[in-house]
């Protein structure tokens, strides 16, 4: 904004508004940022008489330079050096939430400390100049994606790149039309007319999911890509719609004159557009869709069409609601034609997709078929697709009976294995048996040799104290032979 | 200061990832187009998505004021690079305490860094970011672009190492 410095009031002479315009010059190192927050809410709103600064107030930069005036919109009062507001908690969860933020360090809150506290220095060092991204990731130590977002998160916000020119705009009056222009819209939130996608932040197209558990909106692409924090399921998100027939209303002369086209020309959409005048194709095919034409159109092709592909299908088909909140995406985005047709199929809603995959469906069969019959009727590729469902089912049929039969065959070769060995181990336990029955039997012959042998021993034991009881009585001076 | 775990496992086996704390690539672009010459070195993260590397690619040149012709050939570039690791990605290596030398020698503008450390280059909890952020304000190096030259010559020896061990096993 190139309006000169005021002379300085005291910050707290904001309650006395002046045309918002002139920026307060604060006193340097006298008022910590985090104060400026309370003290901005003071502007009153009234104060929007000059149309463009509706509550913008000046932040004295807490640096080195005191000359200069770093303006900082209201809506970003919440920065402060020190601390992490809900605000920011919020919009970028990756710093926060999830195992990998806990583990702190260098993706945690103090990573992200890190890169605003730096980014937001920079800036102010010079603040007539524009920050830029490159410049920014290539002084900050981190990996790209992660700075990148806290890039564009402060420069939405408006605590970066506040004011300085956009790259190869033009000095002066134009610096100060960017300037205002980017100061009255607010950041991307659930008020903008275009939506911004919190996953890859680009603007979303005719459709966006929300989630209500974690309130962010991401495009198609990311939800089908489940390109979105690891707490959710593609169940949290529900489908909102850009009504784009607001941008400029069809009038019926106009409708009247594509319907016309269309019964003339039927697929040529560069001839039908030319016929209705100001409408590009993609309008056009567009408007033709939304009316309730569109859907006599795939009504037909569905009523022809008899194949019973998958019953959840054609029960959605069957329902008339065109957009359900309940989805499967095909999250299997490697292969890059199942990407697009996930992408399409969740933008368009289920009803139509169904219609268009089984008119896919039956354009496969009929290419499979006969590329030279180009008028053959729907239904003579109906029978010949059933009889080629008959061969299939058939032969399935016979492999399953094949492959029962060989289960069967392999089941009793493991009994026949397993018996065999039943009755080795039960021959050497037979051997075994015999062994033992000999020892036992040897053992026994040994047992009654002992006892013999025990006998003899009392026995002899027995007569010598008889013979020494009668020598006894004949010589006693004899010594008594014991024996034991 | 960080916790270090001693008494860690002896030898693990882990899916295939950068040995650092972060699973981030060290990425290097150098283009050559009609005299005009892009070179570049950075940190990604492989799990952001491919969006992210269009979206980088083009705002690179358009704040590079670099001719349109880069756009693809830096997109080629990442890509490639990106591919290249996600390739090794679904296999098992093994992980041990493995310390070997790293060195520095490079030129940021004005600074020149040359040293040399010892890294263990099996531990998942080391950082190399730290490390980088640790040098420059030991050594007071007030150009902000050093930090992230180191931080990115780093992760290459590392990848570097990691491909030797892979192929090794």
């Amino acid at each position: 904004m190139a309006t000169p410095p005021a002379p300085v009031p005291p910050v707290t002479a904001n309650s006395a508004p002046t045309p918002a315009q002139s920026p307060f010059k604060a006193p340097p190192f006298s008022q910590p940022p985090s104060t400026a927050g309370t003290l901005k809410t003071e502007i009153p709103p009234a104060s929007s008489s000059a149309a463009i600064a509706a509550g913008v107030a000046a932040v004295g930069a807490a640096a080195e330079d005191s000359s200069h005036v770093i303006t900082v919109p209201s809506y970003s009062g919440w920065f402060s050096y020190d601390s992490i507001s809900d605000t920011e908690r919020r919009l970028l969860p990756e710093f926060f939430e999830g195992e990998v933020a806990a583990v702190s360090g260098s993706r945690g809150p103090e990573a992200y400390k890190y890169y605003r506290n730096t980014l937001v220095k920079r800036f102010r060092a010079r603040p007539a100049r524009r920050l830029t991204l490159t410049e920014a990731r290539r002084g900050l130590i981190g990996d790209v994606g992660s700075v990148r977002r806290v890039f564009d998160f402060l420069e939405e916000w408006g605590l970066i790149n506040h004011g300085a020119p956009p790259l190869g705009a033009k000095q002066g009056k134009d610096k100060r039309e960017e300037a205002t222009t980017s100061q009255s819209s607010l950041p991307a939130g659930p008020t903008t007319p275009k939506k911004l996608c919190v996953g890859c932040r680009s603007v979303c197209g005719s459709a966006y999911f929300t989630c209500e558990k974690a309130d962010i909106s991401i495009c198609c692409r990311c939800f089908v890509r489940g390109n979105y924090r690891p707490g959710l399921t593609p169940a949290d998100f529900k489908k909102v719609e850009i009504s784009e027939d607001a941008k400029s209303d069809w009038t019926d002369k106009e409708t009247l004159h594509l319907l016309e086209a269309v019964l003339h020309y039927g697929e040529d959409w560069k001839k039908v557009s030319e016929h209705v005048g100001s409408r590009s194709e993609k309008d056009c095919i567009a408007r033709l869709i939304r009316l309730s034409f569109g859907e006599q159109f795939m009504g037909s092709k569905e009523q022809k069409m008899e194949f019973e592909i998958d019953d959840d299908v054609n029960n959605e088909s069957r329902a008339e609601i065109p957009k359900r909140p309940r989805l499967t995406p095909l999250a299997d985005a490697s292969n890059p034609i199942m990407a697009q047709v996930a992408f399409l199929s969740a933008i368009v809603g289920s009803g139509v997709a169904a219609a268009a995959a089984q008119a896919a469906i039956s354009a496969q069969s009929q290419v499979d078929m006969n590329d030279n019959q180009t008028d053959s009727p729907i239904s003579s590729t109906k029978e010949e697709a059933n009889d080629l469902l008959k061969e299939a089912s058939t032969n399935a049929q016979v492999q399953l009976q094949k492959e029962q039969k060989d289960i069967e065959q392999s089941l009793s070769a493991i009994v026949d294995v397993q018996m065999k060995e039943i009755q080795d181990k039960i021959s050497r336990f037979e051997q075994k048996e015999l062994l033992m029955e000999k020892e036992r039997e040897q053992l026994h012959h040994l047992r009654e040799l002992l006892f013999v042998d025990q006998l003899a021993v009392v026995q002899h034991q027995r007569r010598p104290h008889a013979v020494a009881a009668e020598n006894k009585e004949e010589e006693k001076p004899k010594p008594i032979i014991t024996m034991g | 200061m960080k916790t270090v775990s001693l008494g860690a496992p002896r030898s693990s086996t882990v899916k295939f990832r950068m040995p650092t704390r972060d699973n981030l690539v060290p990425i290097r672009v150098d283009i050559e187009v009609d005299g005009q010459r892009y070179r570049d070195a950075f940190t990604w993260n492989p799990r952001d998505p491919d969006s992210e590397v269009i979206t980088f690619a083009k705002r690179t040149a358009k704040e590079l004021k670099l001719p349109a012709t880069f756009v693809p050939q830096i997109l080629q570039s990442i890509q490639g690079q990106l591919a290249e690791f996600r390739s090794y990605e679904g296999q098992e290596m093994q992980v041990k305490e493995k310390i070997m030398p790293l060195k520095i020698d490079l030129r940021v503008n004005n600074t020149t860094i040359r040293d040399q450390f010892l890294w263990d280059i099996g531990n998942l909890e080391s950082d190399p970011e730290e490390f980088a952020r640790t040098l420059c304000d030991d050594l007071n190096i007030t150009d902000p672009e050093v930090g992230p030259a180191i931080a990115v010559c780093i992760r290459e020896q590392l990848y570097e190492r990691l491909l030797v061990r892979l192929f090794l096993l």
